[in-house]
């Protein structure tokens, strides 16, 4: 009973808060400043409020009618962690708003549709209705485009917006496909019945239901052959980027597949086919990484390369690895993002080649922003270390060999671009065009919204054993073994493999303090920076597509003759088209 | 109240209105003509009096529908508690089911608030009385039509619909472009009406009768009835535009007056599609006898597929508001069509009630469309500052220029409410969550993927990822709509642009809150939508 009321609270709390946000009005900002941040901080504090009563039984059913099954919400571990996680990172997001977003117009569209997104996420990974979980995948889909274009005078916010939408609707197809067919030969929505159950479908069926929710995550969560959406959503304000890349939005994808493996891990090359996907992301966003001189997109192509190492310890089975590692990131890419907005917030510029040396001018961000950049490297002892490793480790164990060397590649190239960015932005000679420049400093609500992340980002690992247990105890049937503290460290400790992804990360670093020296090896690798800048040919293909369809739709033009003769020849056609299908068509 | 008098109220009560609602208007408007020498008298120099006389046609007209509301009521009522009535005015048979009720909610929803939203829309028009005349007499024929019990009366009632929409769509008598919307929509008509005489023609030939139960009792699996079910298919199909006979549509719903597009998008292409699946169902035959249902099933979810594609690729282009939603209705029709396919092929309950609950909310969100659309152009046209100046009785002709997407750039700002309103409309009618058009193509989607399970057909379940990709593809052109409007730099056209009434906007508040409930809570006209289904689902013998 308990249990469902927090259940309603964690949903209904953003999503009221949208609703007096709205009412509210913009004339009064104080107002909407204050109520978004008092709501989606109840919302979080509900969310670990509801950790204790974590179990795997369906807390809450509401019937909907025939065709529309039961709205259940099942509170177990896997889905109380990220409705926290989105709540809580989410909330911290929106108190960096406080200062990022003051005197914005429509402030209230803003925070409505951060509200309303906050709460869809915590739909999305409760319930146990296949529709719900649908329906919530798409109105995370619905938020996130509107917030992406918040901008709406920027036609490169609208496209962002638009590709965004319209990328992770295809692939909303995907899981759409497997919602039907699991309804066609289980009867229900139910996926907790469906996970009992699955033996009832056909291998080929299953099959193209686990190959659907590829897709269907791989789009949400940016991964190949969709990643190019995430760096275009970089038009967005900064605090929406967090939200989407720490707090919500790509965590549906990782969900998806964690929560769906007990099942699909039988079907034939689909953990194969996770792997491939998971490190052809891992390496190319980090070599995109690399080449890019926009703070946020190096960042936004981190979190798709992040998000393959995550998609990569599901495909080895390690779910908890994958858990673990979401967790870390998100933490510290929200720390990385707010701390990036407060730089961007400053300098009023996203290009780090006219940055430098802020090092000095902002010394807090820099210090918080460094702590991120850190953990993002995988360097000890921060939550990101150990997450990476539990991750590599999963993938040394129970994947093949070469996925393992290249993701440990994608360790060292991490390390690179990861202290490639921190020097352009922090300490490199400042750009003649900054000086003379004012640097804003940071406002208190920023301050207030980053310092819980810091800490978070050095302490977070500490709660491996209570997050191992939760897990272990909630899900039956993902492989989730409880780990201590004391185990953690030995497990990492005592594995030869951490130190050979260390001496990776310090090659990538060492690379990158010598940079001057293997100048030769850059020129070399020219070529595949220009491709990678060209985001290796799928911007391409995406305009080809879109440029084929919206030409399709000009040529079709010319059937509206708007002559009178061609329209009765149509209706003619139509008749003998009708009757010749009646006389020989097939059903 | 004895029941068949209730169903005739139902039905006389708007026809009947319509011929009053002209005479009241004419002679309150001849009354205070400047020419006519009672004006002189000193009662009408009253200007309230003036004013009242002046706007007679409306009020008679919401007076009408308002009353209609009565006997609807009671006919649910009766419904629920003793199920499908067949009813008779002198020996013309009348039933009423699922399906009349589902189309007479509809018509009447929609028409009861198209009245009141016109008032100020239509209120400097000089041919008034003729509109609210012709929308509130083409209710009361839909009502019957979808109440028709025998196929001659289904084709009468379908001809009386065609004509008063006729009248409407050419409201806008001076403008060219209206006029030729008007001929190519009444000869397209015609040409669709002589296909449904021929298959009538048929269909009396073999059976010897045009009472739809009697036909139903005496059919066999004859060729010549299935050559009937064809004609049928292209005759009304011409009406509810289904590619390729859909050309008249894009002119005529984008050169109607607002009002009138939200009608026609909203209900009469709907009402072919019920008059086609009525003429249709009694081929089946009791107990299956006749032609099988699935015969026509396939050919639905034909025209269904290639409805969504060409009305998405077709709108996809469009930059003029009004003619981008009259070829999204194209793909709603397809839709629906695909829905009852499903239904027809594989006796797919989902399909049935899917396709009727879309119907239903294709209402809702294509009549909220046309409605906003109808606002926002009403303000930033300059038919509202006319409204409000002095020089009012004069009216300029080219008042009804296309509204184009870039003339809605911030209208936000200035028109909250409508512009929330378009939004809804529109990214409900592309499928998204939580509004009402979801759940429908959810439905439908349901029973295409079971029906393709059912008959392991994988082209079934290719057509449902077919028909998702097309909701992707038609968020094409409806988002860049809704980012437009949310910009923050307004229009030229938005900075000098009238306000809205609150009359236009009641209407508005009203279709949105039901887009939203909807999509939120489905069930809340299930006591509607399922009996529609159940009844085509019986009517086609499942």
């Amino acid at each position: 009973m308990t249990a469902s009321i927090l259940i309603l609270s964690v949903l209904a709390l953003p999503w009221l808060g949208a609703l007096l946000v709205w009412l509210v009005g913009d004339r009064r900002p104080a107002w909407q400043h204050g109520l978004a941040v008092a709501f989606s901080a109840a919302a979080g504090a509900v969310a670990l409020g509801l950790l204790p009563f974590a179990s795997s039984e369906v807390a809450l059913r509401l019937p909907f009618g025939e065709f529309f099954g039961d709205l259940t919400f099942l509170p177990d571990g896997l889905g109380i962690f990220l409705a926290a996680v989105a709540t809580l990172i989410g909330s911290l997001a929106v108190l960096f708003s406080v200062d990022y977003m003051r005197g914005e117009a429509q402030l209230g569209r803003y925070y409505s549709l951060v509200l309303i997104f906050i709460g869809a996420m915590c739909g999305l990974v409760l319930t146990s209705s296949f529709l719900f979980l649908f329906i919530f995948w798409e109105i995370t889909a619905l938020c996130s485009y509107a917030l992406i274009s918040f901008y709406n005078d920027d036609p490169k916010a609208v496209a962002g917006g638009m590709k965004a939408l319209i990328i992770t609707q295809v692939g909303g197809i995907g899981l759409l496909l497997g919602a039907l067919l699991a309804y066609a030969y289980t009867g229900s929505f139910d996926i907790a019945l469906f996970l009992e159950r699955s033996s009832l479908l056909p291998g080929g069926v299953l099959a193209v239901m686990a190959f659907g929710f590829l897709i269907a995550a791989a789009a949400k969560s940016a991964q190949f052959p969709f990643q190019t959406w995430l760096p275009d959503a970089m038009e967005a304000p900064t605090p929406i980027s967090a939200l989407i890349h720490a707090a919500t939005m790509v965590n549906a994808g990782v969900y998806l597949l964690a929560r769906f493996y007990p099942v699909f891990y039988q079907v034939p090359e689909w953990r194969t086919a996770v792997m491939v996907v998971a490190v052809a992301t891992a390496l190319m966003a980090a070599v995109m990484a690399v080449v890019s001189n926009d703070l946020k997109r190096v960042l936004a192509y981190s979190t798709v390369s992040q998000l393959g190492y995550m998609f990569y310890a599901i495909s080895a089975g390690g779910i908890f690895a994958s858990q673990f590692h979401l967790l870390s990131h998100a933490i510290f890419k929200a720390l990385l993002f707010l701390g990036a907005g407060a730089v961007i917030h400053s300098v009023g510029t996203r290009d780090m080649r006219q940055m430098g040396g802020l090092g000095k001018e902002l010394p807090f961000i820099r210090n918080v922003f460094l702590l991120g950049a850190v953990a993002l490297v995988g360097l000890p002892f921060l939550n990101g270390f150990w997450s990476k490793e539990l991750v590599l480790e999963a993938g040394l164990h129970n994947g093949p060999a070469w996925a393992h060397n290249l993701m440990l590649a994608g360790a060292g190239l991490t390390a690179f671009y990861t202290f490639r960015m921190v020097w352009m932005v922090f300490y490199m000679p400042p750009a003649p065009e900054r000086s003379g420049r004012h640097v804003h400093a940071a406002g208190s609500a920023m301050k207030i919204a980053l310092a819980p992340l810091a800490l978070g980002t050095l302490l977070s690992w500490l709660l491996v054993g209570p997050f191992s247990r939760l897990l272990e105890s909630t899900l039956p049937g993902s492989f989730v073994h409880a780990i201590g503290v004391i185990g953690l460290i030995e497990e990492v400790f005592l594995a030869p493999a951490t130190y050979l992804a260390l001496a990776v990360v310090g090659a990538g670093l060492l690379a990158w303090h010598s940079r001057a020296r293997l100048g030769g090896l850059g020129m070399a690798l020219h070529p595949l920076a220009r491709i990678a800048q060209d985001s290796f040919g799928f911007e391409w293909i995406n305009h080809q597509l879109v440029e084929k369809t919206q030409h399709a739709g000009e040529h079709l033009r010319r059937l509206q003759t708007g002559q009178i003769n061609w329209n009765l020849v149509g209706i003619v056609g139509g008749l003998v088209f009708i009757l010749t299908w009646l006389t020989w068509g097939g059903k | 109240m004895a029941h068949p008098s209730v169903f005739t109220l139902l039905i006389a009560i708007p026809v009947l209105a319509s011929p009053l609602i002209y005479l009241l208007g004419r002679i309150g408007k001849i009354s205070i003509r400047p020419q006519n020498p009672l004006a002189e008298l000193e009662p009408l120099q009253n200007p309230r009096l003036r004013a009242f006389l002046n706007s007679t046609p409306r009020w008679t007209a919401l007076l009408a529908l308002l009353a209609s509301w009565g006997p609807f009521v009671l006919a649910v009522d009766l419904f629920r508690s003793q199920g499908p009535q067949t009813f008779f005015i002198e020996n013309i048979p009348l039933r009423l089911d699922g399906i009349s009720l589902l189309l007479a909610a509809v018509s009447l929803g929609l028409g009861t608030l198209v009245v009141l939203f016109s008032g100020p829309y239509m209120a400097k028009e000089p041919g008034e009385e003729k509109y609210y005349a012709m929308l509130t007499a083409m209710v009361g024929v839909m009502i019957a039509l979808g109440c028709a019990g025998d196929l001659f009366n289904l084709w009468v009632w379908f001809e009386a619909m065609a004509v008063s929409s006729y009248l409407l769509v050419v409201f806008y008598r001076e403008q060219p472009a209206s006029l030729e919307a008007g001929i190519k929509y009444v000869v397209q008509s015609a040409a669709g009406s002589v296909l449904v005489l021929l298959g009538i023609a048929l269909v009396l030939a073999e059976t010897g009768t045009m009472n739809l139960n009697e036909i139903a009792a005496a059919v066999g699996p004859s060729p010549l009835l299935v050559a009937a079910g064809g004609l049928f298919i292209a005759g009304f199909g011409v009406k509810a535009a289904l590619v390729p006979l859909h050309t008249w549509l894009p002119d005529a719903h984008s050169q109607a007056p607002s009002g009138i597009s939200a009608m026609l998008s909203g209900v009469v292409i709907e009402a072919g599609l019920i008059a086609m699946l009525r003429a249709l169902s009694s081929l089946t035959g009791e107990n299956g006898a006749g032609v099988p249902a699935a015969t026509w099933g396939g050919l639905l979810l034909a025209f269904g597929a290639v409805n969504m594609l060409v009305g998405n690729l077709m709108a996809l282009r469009q930059t003029q508001i009004k003619r981008m939603l009259a070829y999204s209705s194209l793909s709603h029709i397809g839709y629906m069509v695909f829905g009852l396919g499903a239904a027809l092929t594989a006796g797919q309950l989902a399909g049935a009630q899917g396709g009727m609950f879309h119907l239903l909310n294709h209402g809702l969100m294509k009549g909220l469309a046309f409605l906003a659309a109808g606002a926002l152009l009403y303000a930033v046209s300059g038919m509202a500052l006319k409204a409000a100046s002095a020089a009012a009785d004069e009216r300029q002709a080219d008042d009804h220029g296309p509204l184009t997407v870039s003339d809605l750039n911030g209208a936000a700002q200035r028109y909250p409410l409508e512009a929330l309103a378009l939004s809804l409309a529109v990214l409900g009618l592309a499928g998204l969550p939580p509004l009402a058009g979801f759940m429908s193509k959810w439905q439908i989607f349901v029973a295409g993927m079971n029906a393709g399970v059912q008959q392991d057909s994988p082209i079934l379940g290719l057509l449902v990822i077919f028909a998702a990709l097309n909701s992707v593809l038609s968020l094409g052109y409806y988002a860049p709509l809704v980012n437009a409007m949310y910009r923050k730099q307004p229009s030229e056209a938005v900075v000098q642009g009238g306000a809205i009434p609150l009359q236009m906007s009641v209407p508005l508040a009203l279709l949105a809150l039901g887009v939203v409930a909807l999509g939120v809570w489905p069930n809340l006209v299930g006591w509607l939508v399922a009996p529609a289904g159940s009844a085509l689902l019986a009517a086609f013998g499942g």
